[in-house]
């Protein structure tokens, strides 16, 4: 029991964020970057880690973030735990709450709950050649990873990064891949329907594998994207030889609570916010209703 | 027998239960099944004549009095904007005592109780709870409950007091925890129950054994590994297409605890909540998400999800089936899809195909 007798310990309690920059990266997505640690608040609220002190969290991790009198969505971080450095957001304009967080601006309040969820282990990943697959908004919760990836890529065998988007307009992070590119990210880029001026290719992810040549056992990759696509590229993946422990993804699903009581991201037996978002294949077996 | 209670069961005149439920009803918030227009109900309970323990399982189950409806999580007072918005969280637990739970329903309150205090604790309920006083009241089964093939027609536990009618004179009450003793010492002690009393019980609990007519043809531990089998199963389909999506199997169910988070701004804007409200997995909106994708499309997705949920998945999780068979779902489905004659369907098809 908490000592204060004043304090109640809900487990849906959020904490106050500033928000320090706003930018608006596509017509519908806009990245947050928010301040370190807690805006001071009048509301008795209580951390981890102590007063004013920021949660830490691994890439594939997300939060509950809400407004009061909106209500409060499920984000992935889209940018690793850095200390002294506050999270970043990749918010897609969808409905009421992520409409109202689009007004925001620098040094407006936004709501936190969490960390939540599994993150990746980039350690484990340590010596390894990583193919990332991302398809629309998954790129968001790719790059918490990549960046991470990145941030120590001596550790790594080599990367390539294949990303599918809708629409040339749709495309995050145009002028960042070129950084991931020099910082030594094979990324390629392909989109559904070109447009005037899209000098890129037109297709699918998955005719983004062909000339792949995974090493099963020294490779793993990584898959998020829309429900969609996840039969398709993993199929794929799989005829290439790489097997379950080769493979992870990370899965979307509804969610209210993110502590594993609300029932809305239940994919059959398993909590996607207590046992995912990020999954090895090999944890899905029995699951049929994950590529649904 | 009475393994969980260090005091032997207690024999109780008529007028001495009277005498302990009057006393329950004045000094707590009470609530208790009453025939309501001809329907079995929880309801306030003013006086103990109001109470009912001869009817079928009660049209919704207790899980009001723990889990709301409608229930505010947190209040936000917008006077101030950004981080000087006030967030209070509500956790409100009053003393309450529920008069006449059935076996059934003290089996699933202990599922709730085991579901909402694995891992991060849901402090609303669990206060909740534990102002909660039970006491239990034994019962025989209509043509609908099925607890006997789950293994939840006694109940062993959960209850502060737990009432045994006799077939002459008076009432046998078992005691399940230190605060049921205390209550039944207060306000009616009665005298030690005689050996003849309690083999009273066995043999109520052998009438009631064999007065079902409602069974699953399948031992408790055999579903979870029968519903795993049926997922390619036509039965799905077959009642998909007659289910009408309203919810109402979730809405009565004792172990169903799905619940949907919004928030509500006041008229002058001042003030908000952030309000759970109970959400079903058959309604179907349950699995969608912004931008228009839906997890499970089909009714029939929806159903299988909920047998799975009562049969199967939470075996893994809290290694316990999550149906009490208490056969409320049966009794209020608009289209009659009843919960033992699809399940017995499923257990059919997947035994006949291994053979």
């Amino acid at each position: 029991m908490a000592s204060k007798s004043t304090s109640i310990e809900s487990p849906y309690l959020p904490v106050p964020v500033t928000i320090e920059s706003v930018e608006s990266i596509s017509a519908t997505e806009r990245l947050f970057r928010l301040s370190n640690g807690l805006a001071s608040s009048r509301s008795k609220v209580s951390v981890k880690g102590g007063k004013g002190g920021a949660p830490v969290y691994s890439p594939g991790q997300f939060f509950m973030v809400g407004l009061p009198g909106y209500g409060e969505a499920p984000i992935s971080v889209c940018a690793p735990y850095e200390p002294g450095f506050g999270i970043e957001l990749c918010i897609r304009l969808a409905g009421n709450l992520t409409g109202a967080l689009h007004r925001l601006g620098p040094g407006d309040t936004l709501w936190l709950r969490g960390p939540y969820g599994t993150g990746f282990d980039t350690e484990g990943f340590k010596g390894l050649d990583i193919i990332f697959i991302a398809g629309g908004i998954g790129i968001a919760p790719m790059r918490s990873l990549l960046l991470a990836v990145l941030k120590e890529r001596k550790s790594f065998g080599a990367l390539r990064l294949l990303y599918g988007a809708k629409s040339p307009e749709e495309v995050l992070f145009t002028e960042e891949t070129e950084q991931w590119q020099e910082a030594g990210l094979e990324t390629e880029v392909i989109v559904d329907k070109g447009s005037k001026g899209w000098k890129g290719r037109v297709g699918l992810v998955t005719d983004l594998m062909g000339p792949l040549k995974p090493t099963p056992g020294s490779t793993r990759a990584v898959v998020i994207g829309p429900p969609v696509m996840y039969r398709f590229v993993v199929a794929k993946l799989k005829r290439m030889g790489l097997s379950e422990t080769d493979i992870q993804l990370s899965l979307e699903r509804r969610m209210k609570c993110g502590v594993g009581k609300c029932g809305h991201c239940q994919i059959n037996s398993s909590y996607v916010c207590q046992d995912g978002p990020v999954y090895g294949l090999g944890d899905l077996k029995g699951m049929g209703e994950a590529f649904k | 027998m009475n393994e969980t209670s260090p005091i032997p069961p207690r024999f109780l005149t008529k007028r001495e239960l009277k005498s302990l439920l009057g006393a329950l009803i004045r000094e707590y918030r009470a609530y208790g099944p009453v025939d309501s227009d001809g329907v079995p109900a929880f309801s306030a309970l003013t006086s103990s004549a109001e109470l009912r323990f001869d009817l079928s399982p009660t049209h919704l189950s207790a899980r009001e009095f723990l889990l709301p409806s409608k229930e505010t999580l947190l209040k936000f007072d917008l006077t101030e904007s950004g981080p000087g918005v006030v967030i209070t969280p509500v956790v409100e637990a009053q003393p309450q005592v529920i008069i006449g739970l059935k076996p059934c329903d003290i089996n699933g309150m202990a599922l709730m109780d085991s579901v909402m205090a694995a891992g991060v604790r849901d402090v609303n309920y669990l206060k909740r709870r534990a102002a909660t006083i039970i006491v239990g009241v034994e019962c025989l089964p209509d043509e609908t409950c099925f607890c006997a093939s789950l293994g939840t027609e006694r109940a062993e536990s959960g209850f502060d007091l737990f009432v045994h009618l006799l077939p002459t004179r008076g009432v046998l009450v078992r005691i399940g925890t230190e605060a049921g003793a205390k209550i039944l010492k207060k306000y009616a002690w009665g005298r030690k129950a005689v050996k003849a009393e309690i083999v009273k019980l066995e043999e109520h609990y052998e009438l009631k054994l064999g007065a079902f007519k409602a069974r699953l043809n399948a031992l408790p531990e055999e579903l979870p590994g029968v519903l795993a089998a049926s997922d390619e199963s036509p039965v799905w389909q077959s009642i998909g297409s007659i289910c009408t999506g309203c919810g109402a199997c979730n809405h009565v169910c004792p172990t169903c605890y799905c619940f949907d988070v919004s928030d509500e701004l006041s008229s002058d804007l001042k003030s908000a909540e952030r309000l759970r409200v109970w959400d079903g997995c058959t309604l179907d909106d349950f699995t969608l998400v912004a931008g228009g994708h839906n997890f499970r499309k089909s009714r029939a997705e929806r159903l299988r999800h909920r047998f799975n949920r009562k049969f199967n998945y939470g075996s893994e999780r809290f290694d316990s089936l999550f149906c009490v068979g208490c056969g409320r779902c049966s009794r209020t489905c608009l289209v009659d899809i009843n919960i033992t004659e699809v399940t017995n369907a499923i257990i059919k098809e997947v035994k006949e195909s291994r053979g």
